[in-house]
C-alpha cells in the first residue's frame, strides 16, 4: 500500500477494480497541516483519462505490471498482433493502441504491458525514424527550422517539419510529443 | 432539470474549537434557511457551537435551531445517508454511515480549507473516486476567485452592515483580538500601552491566555473584565453569537482575526484587519499568507500595503520586536486600509456565494 503523498508518476494504483497509471502527481499543502495530491490518471483497461484529487493520506494498493519486449507483426482486424523473441503472439485492442498508431510499421520494436495476462498498453521507443511520403517541395537555404510545413509519413500521420525537409527524407520523430526532432 | 436534493448531512469534528463549528454552522444554516433544505449537522462537540450560536443546548442529543437539526456525530452511524453529504475539512465519516452510502450513493462533498493560492482553482470541483469503496467524493474549495466555491455570506449581511449604527466614541482606537496563542502579543501590548493613543483592545475570553499572562504577570480575569496599563485598556468579553460578533468587528478600527471563519467575517466587516493564519509545519502558512496579501493588497497604495504586510508577517511569525516596530506604520495606514476594505468586500460580493455554489454543484452531480 502507498499513501497518495508517496505515489509518483509511472506508478500503477488500484481505484476500485481499475488499474490506473499515474501520469502526473502534484502535491499541495492545504490547511491545518493537511495536504492534497492532484493526479492525472489513465485507466489501463479502458484507456480513459481522468483528473482526480486525494487527501495526501489516502491509501492505495499499488501493482507491478509485467512487461515484455516485442515487435509489431500485423493487423488482424480488430486486433494488432505483436510477437516476442520466442515467437509468442500477443493481441492488443485498438483502443489501447491510440498513441502508437501514427508510428506503427512492421517490425516496430516496443514494449507491451500486461495486466492479469492481458496486453493492455504499448510503450513505444521515445523516438522513431520514418520516411516522409509527401510534403511540399523543399526550400533550400532556410535551415533555421523556425518556419514549418506539414509532412506526411506512411501511416498518414502529419508532422510539422522545417522547410528544407523533402519527400523521401528520413526524419526522427519524438513519439511522446509527435514533434519533429531532426533529419536523419 | 436535475432532481431536487432535499436532505443534506453536514459533518463536523471540532479540531480547533470555534473555527470548525463556525464554518459548519454557517453553511448548515444557509442550506436550511436560504436554500430551504432539510439539514442535519452532525457534530462531535456541541460546546463550541453553543458558545457562538444562540439556543444550542450542550447536553442535547438532538435539537433543532434555526431550522437546522443538530445531532451527535457518532449517532450518524445508524442514520440513513442524506441526498448530499458534506464533510467539513475532511473530518471523516462514521464507517457504518459510509457502508450505508455504498447502497445508495449520495453526492459526497469534502469542503476544504480556504486559501488564496492559485493551485486551488486547479483542484476545485475535482472528483476523488475512492480506492476502497464504490463511492466518489468531490473536493470543494472556498476561495477568492470565480473558479472556486467562493465565500459564505448571508443574503442580508450587507443590509445589516449598512443599518448598523457605529456608536459615537471618544478619541482613541478600538481593536478586536481573536487570535491563536502568539508570542508577539506581549510586545504588541507594550507598544499599545506606551504609544500614547488610547487603545481599547477587545479580547474574547480565554484567547491567547498564556501570552497575556506573561505580559501582565498574572492571568487575565474572566469575562467581563477590564485591565488597564498605560494607554491600553483590555476588555475581556464573553464569546457571543455570530451575529453579535459581526457587530464587534463592525465597530472596531482594526480587527485581528484568525483561522477561517473570523477571517472571512473580518473581510465582510469592511474594516482593516490582520490575519493570524493557522501555523503549519514547515511554515507552509507563510505562502498562504503571502498569496492572500498579494490578492488583497492589489491596488492599495505602496506605503499602506507595505505597512500591513510587514505587520502581518511579523505577527504571524510571532516576532514581538518586529510586530511592535511595525505597529506605528500600520496605525498611520488604517484610514487608507479602511477605504480599501470596503472596496474589497464589494469585490468579493461579486464572486459566488459558497452555499449557493455548493448546492448548484451538488445538484449537477445528483443522479
Amino acid at each position: 500500500m502507498k499513501i497518495a503523498q508517496e505515489v509518483r508518476a509511472g506508478n500503477v494504483i488500484m481505484v476500485g477494480k481499475d488499474p490506473m497509471v499515474v501520469q502526473k502527481a502534484e502535491f499541495s499543502k492545504s490547511g491545518r497541516n493537511a495536504s492534497v495530491v492532484k493526479m492525472k490518471l489513465r485507466n489501463l483497461l479502458s484507456s480513459g483519462g481522468t483528473e482526480s484529487v486525494y487527501r495526501a493520506d489516502e491509501k492505495f494498493e499499488t501493482i507491478q505490471l509485467d512487461k515484455k519486449e516485442v515487435t509489431y507483426s500485423y493487423f488482424a482486424d480488430p486486433m494488432y498482433v505483436f510477437m516476442d523473441a520466442e515467437f509468442n503472439q500477443y493481441d492488443v485492442e485498438k483502443d489501447n493502441m491510440q498513441d502508437a498508431l501514427p508510428y506503427l510499421e512492421d517490425g516496430l520494436a516496443c514494449e507491451l504491458t500486461f495486466y492479469e495476462g492481458r496486453a493492455i498498453a504499448i510503450e513505444l521507443p521515445n523516438s522513431v525514424v520514418r520516411e516522409v511520403t509527401y510534403t511540399e517541395p523543399a526550400v533550400k537555404g532556410d535551415t533555421s527550422g523556425k518556419v514549418t510545413k506539414p509532412a506526411r509519413i506512411a501511416s498518414g500521420f502529419e508532422v510539422a517539419v522545417p522547410l528544407f525537409v523533402g519527400t523521401g527524407d528520413q526524419i526522427e520523430i519524438d513519439t511522446r510529443t509527435g514533434e519533429y526532432k531532426r533529419r536523419v | 432539470m436535475q432532481p431536487d436534493l432535499r436532505r443534506f448531512d453536514v459533518f463536523c469534528r471540532i479540531v480547533d474549537n470555534f473555527g470548525d463549528a463556525g464554518v459548519a454552522w454557517r453553511l448548515a444554516r444557509l442550506l436550511a434557511t436560504l436554500h430551504r433544505r432539510d439539514v442535519t449537522l452532525w457534530i462531535d462537540d456541541t460546546a463550541p457551537l453553543a458558545a457562538i450560536v444562540e439556543g444550542v443546548a450542550v447536553d442535547a442529543d438532538v435539537q433543532t435551531v434555526d431550522g437546522v437539526r443538530i445531532a451527535r456525530f457518532d449517532a450518524a452511524a445508524d442514520a440513513a445517508p442524506a441526498d448530499a453529504v458534506i464533510e467539513a475539512f475532511g473530518c471523516g465519516l462514521p464507517s457504518r454511515y459510509l457502508d450505508a452510502m455504498e447502497h445508495r450513493p449520495p453526492v459526497w462533498i469534502n469542503l476544504e480549507y480556504l486559501s488564496a493560492e492559485a493551485w486551488i482553482e486547479g483542484v476545485h470541483g475535482l472528483p476523488s473516486r475512492q480506492p476502497q469503496r464504490p463511492l466518489t467524493r468531490w473536493f470543494f474549495f472556498p476561495g477568492f476567485t470565480a473558479r472556486t466555491g467562493g465565500l459564505l455570506r448571508e443574503r442580508d449581511l450587507f443590509a445589516r452592515r449598512a443599518a448598523f449604527n457605529t456608536p459615537r466614541r471618544d478619541a482613541g482606537l478600538d481593536v478586536s483580538l481573536f487570535c491563536y496563542a502568539n508570542p508577539a502579543l506581549p510586545a504588541l501590548c507594550d507598544a499599545f500601552a506606551r504609544g500614547g493613543e488610547a487603545i481599547r483592545l477587545r479580547v474574547a475570553d480565554g484567547v491567547a491566555a498564556g501570552d497575556f499572562a506573561r505580559w501582565l504577570g498574572r492571568p487575565l480575569p474572566a469575562a467581563p473584565a477590564r485591565v488597564e496599563r498605560g494607554s491600553l485598556a483590555i476588555d475581556v468579553l464573553p464569546f457571543v453569537p455570530q451575529p453579535i460578533y459581526d457587530e464587534r468587528l463592525w465597530r472596531s478600527d482594526l480587527n485581528i482575526v484568525r483561522g477561517e471563519d473570523s477571517f472571512v467575517r473580518a473581510q465582510w466587516a469592511q474594516r482593516p484587519f490582520v490575519w493570524h493564519i493557522y501555523p503549519q509545519r514547515d511554515a507552509a502558512h507563510r505562502a498562504k499568507l503571502a498569496a492572500f496579501l498579494d490578492r488583497y493588497l492589489t491596488g492599495v497604495p505602496d506605503g499602506a500595503a507595505a505597512a500591513i504586510r510587514r505587520f502581518s508577517e511579523a505577527f504571524d511569525d510571532g516576532d514581538g520586536a518586529a510586530t511592535a516596530a511595525a505597529w506605528p506604520d500600520l496605525r498611520i495606514a488604517l484610514p487608507v486600509l479602511e477605504t480599501h476594505a470596503s472596496a474589497w468586500a464589494r469585490r468579493l460580493a461579486d464572486l459566488p456565494e459558497l452555499s449557493t455554489s455548493l448546492v448548484e454543484f451538488a445538484e449537477s452531480r445528483y443522479n
